[in-house]
């Protein structure tokens, strides 16, 4: 609380001694400003704002082969409610996001705090071994993970054949489960290192002190190490939910290795949008869904964030 | 070119690069009635009649740009087409895209160049494929009539001495070959369509009827129906490997350990199975589909493209004149050298293709039962013309039936009739 504090008291004397100048040079000051963060702002309207103000006004069209474009209003986002294909996607990338996030991040954690441990031989390997899944192109990684996992001729088949199961990594109900191991191998590692480096910037002092009060190495974590990750554990539980809200390159790349996954062209919401405007030439629909898509990540990101941070400041 | 699985491999990204990238490679016009045309081919054997072409006519420079295969392709040029700009003035289609592209008035009617008068040098199911109401919007440029590629020395340890002329037959020998036990099958399917609307056009099926906004679908017809059937029960009694996909790493290895010992296919795959099965050289032979009564000579088209001229494209008269020397007239005989398989009359009929013998298939003479086959194809085959979304739609219902048995191929088609009902309503065409 000290340290908010200061931060007031500077900010409230900047603006006195502001007060003091002539009102000119204040509105030089801003355009200075302005001109700063220009470069920036144009480039966030161009890439971002554009878009998405196009995306909007696409929605609201309907592409027809036969007819060509129609302005149908809200109609697109009335279908898209009701559309079973939809809600079949968005269900799934729930469901995944439930289990797959937990998963992902108690192993960081764990990870993250083995390293922090010192007690880990060839820690260095460890970090940069973990972390390198998360260098390896999605496409790559899916190609990988598609031959270890391939029933017949991969990995999974030896298993197989060695103790007499049918095991299959990608029958249509366990193909969710193999890509959910996939993304958690390629993200563990990211994680991990963010929560290292949190644990990295905990004052030394800190350790000394609990040692010369007799602390266990259990009491250690529960007390210092976790609190510390806290806020940090909420920002990676937001990059997590949208990361995996808009997973796309693994069900768009198994169906040509693996037949009848069943991954279907609505298998994610991504992967419906896509299929819709390059497939089914249905560009408005499909940018009503990304927008609808994108309202509904955000607003669990936002739900997460304000439970996470209230809970995380709470202590 | 039966290239469409490998095409879906392509990661989404590239796939976004090829768009982007289309439309940067625009027709630009160079000085001096200089034409500099933009072709867009996955047929490697387009750019060999090239050097040919621009000595013949030095104003014209030819650019062949692979803007991706199939499905990719299409997205591209939808979006040249859309973009207004960067549209090609020659594009590949396989048969089936055709209609997709052609009916919304995408592609420029090539009767006007004077392309009816080829029509006799054709084969007739392949000008067919390129007809649409009575115009003519491509020309055919490569051919796949469905033929059986026979591993000839596991049939042997079956016990099966000549190939299985009618499917009855097929159908034994399938018991024979599964016989054998362990990964022995017959033939792998894992829901090709493909391969699946093949079988119903040998039959007799005409499942989609098009005329101009107008498409009547009804998998109910006796040759659709007996077709479907016979592969149910195919299927029913675990006489093919439904594990193994084909295109895929799998495939390839059960084609060189033998273990597959048919596939009914394009006859392009002539040209491939070499590099995909080196281990089984000597072993394949090519023989006729099997047929539904003895005696018979139908058959049935998988695969095929043609080159069509974009309605948006900028030198049609230069684009035509190219198009019909490569597909037509002094190009070709280059393009036949590089492997390309095409629908020509004269090219089948030559003494070069009746009398090669090719030393992959055991020194076996391909060329005549290529051209038997090409010949034999049953016409009057129509596509939708939103095939390409359709066949999409196909592989989200067929998974659950191939991977666990519920279900029925005919209650699949019927799933599929009604998701194409109603997206083909939606899209502005009358779909019953």
């Amino acid at each position: 609380m000290g340290h908010a504090k200061r931060l007031d008291a500077t900010a409230g004397m900047s603006s006195n001694t502001a007060q003091h100048r002539a009102p000119a040079r204040k509105r030089g000051r801003k355009q200075i400003g302005l001109a700063f963060i220009a470069p920036f702002g144009l480039l966030f309207v161009l890439v971002y704002i554009v878009p998405v103000v196009y995306a909007g006004y696409l929605s609201l069209f309907q592409q027809k082969l036969i007819g060509g474009n129609t302005f149908t209003g809200l109609a697109n986002y009335t279908k898209l409610f009701q559309d079973a294909q939809f809600w079949d996607g968005v269900g799934r990338v729930f469901w995944f996001t439930l289990v797959q996030v937990p998963v992902m991040l108690v192993l960081a954690v764990v990870l993250a705090l083995a390293l922090d441990s010192g007690r880990l031989h060839g820690a260095k390997f460890v970090r940069v071994s973990v972390f390198l899944p998360y260098a390896v192109p999605a496409v790559v990684s899916t190609l990988m993970w598609g031959f270890m996992l391939g029933v017949k001729y991969g990995l999974f088949g030896s298993l197989n054949n060695a103790l007499g199961t049918d095991l299959n990594p990608f029958a249509p109900s366990t193909t969710l489960l193999s890509v959910g191991m996939m993304v958690t191998w390629a993200f563990t590692g990211f994680n991990m290192l963010i929560f290292h480096a949190v644990l990295k910037a905990v004052p030394r002092e800190l350790y000394e002190a609990a040692a010369l009060d007799g602390a266990s190495e259990f009491q250690v974590v529960r007390r210092i190490k976790l609190p510390a990750l806290r806020s940090s554990l909420v920002i990676a539980v937001i990059f997590s939910i949208i990361g995996t809200f808009q997973i796309f390159n693994e069900p768009q790349i198994l169906p040509s290795m693996v037949a009848n996954s069943g991954i279907t062209t609505h298998y994610t919401p991504n992967l419906y949008a896509y299929n819709l405007a390059f497939t089914g030439s249905q560009q408005g629909y499909a940018a009503a869904l990304a927008l609808v898509m994108a309202a509904i990540t955000i607003a669990v990101a936002y739900a997460v964030q304000i439970r996470g941070l209230r809970n995380a400041f709470d202590h | 070119m039966r290239s469409r699985k490998k095409a879906r491999s392509l990661s989404a990204a590239l796939g976004l690069m090829l768009v982007l990238g289309a439309c940067s490679s625009g027709a630009a016009d160079g000085g001096n009635n200089q034409v500099k045309l933009t072709v867009w081919s996955w047929d490697d054997t387009v750019a060999r009649a090239v050097p040919g072409f621009e000595a013949a006519n030095p104003n014209i420079k030819i650019k062949v740009v692979n803007a991706g295969s199939s499905y990719d392709e299409y997205t591209a040029l939808d979006n040249a087409i859309q973009a207004g700009s960067g549209v090609p003035d020659l594009a590949m289609f396989e048969y089936f895209a055709v209609p997709y592209f052609a009916i919304p008035g995408k592609l420029e009617d090539l009767v006007e160049f004077g392309a009816k008068n080829l029509k006799k040098d054709y084969i007739d199911a392949s000008w067919n494929d390129v007809t649409v109401d009575g115009k003519v919007y491509a020309l055919p440029s490569d051919y796949g009539p469905s033929v059986m590629f026979y591993n000839e020395a596991t049939l042997r340890k079956a016990g099966v001495k000549e190939p299985p002329a009618t499917w009855d037959e097929y159908y034994n020998d399938a018991k024979k070959v599964r016989a054998l036990g362990g990964d022995y099958y017959i033939a792998q399917d894992t829901g090709d369509l493909f391969f699946l609307l093949s079988l119903i056009w040998q039959a007799g099926g005409r499942p989609f009827k098009v005329d101009g906004n107008k498409v009547h679908i009804d998998f109910t017809e006796p040759g659709t129906t007996r077709a479907v059937a016979f592969w149910q029960k195919m299927l029913d009694q675990n006489l093919l490997n439904t594990k193994v996909t084909a295109w895929s790493d799998d495939w390839n290895r059960t084609l060189n350990d033998g273990t597959l010992a048919s596939q009914i296919m394009g006859g392009w795959l002539t040209s491939s199975l070499p590099q995909r099965a080196p281990k089984a050289a000597g072993d394949f032979r090519v023989a006729p589909m099997p047929q539904w009564h003895r005696g018979d000579e139908v058959g049935a088209e998988n695969g095929g493209s043609s080159f069509g001229v974009p309605a948006a494209a900028a030198h049609k008269d230069a684009a035509f004149k190219f198009l019909k020397y490569f597909t037509h007239g002094g190009g070709l005989a280059k393009r036949v050298d590089a492997g390309a398989f095409v629908p020509n009359t004269s090219v089948l009929a030559s003494t070069d293709s009746q009398s090669k013998v090719n030393k992959y298939f055991g020194d076996q003479k391909v060329g005549p039962v290529l051209a038997k086959a090409s010949k034999s194809v049953a016409s009057d085959w129509q596509y939708p013309p939103f095939f390409e979304w359709a066949r999409s739609t196909y592989g989200d219902l067929v998974s659950q039936f191939y991977t666990t048995g519920k279900g029925s191929l005919a209650e699949i088609l019927a799933q599929w009739r009604q998701r194409m009902i109603k997206y083909g309503n939606e899209q502005g065409f009358k779909v019953d």
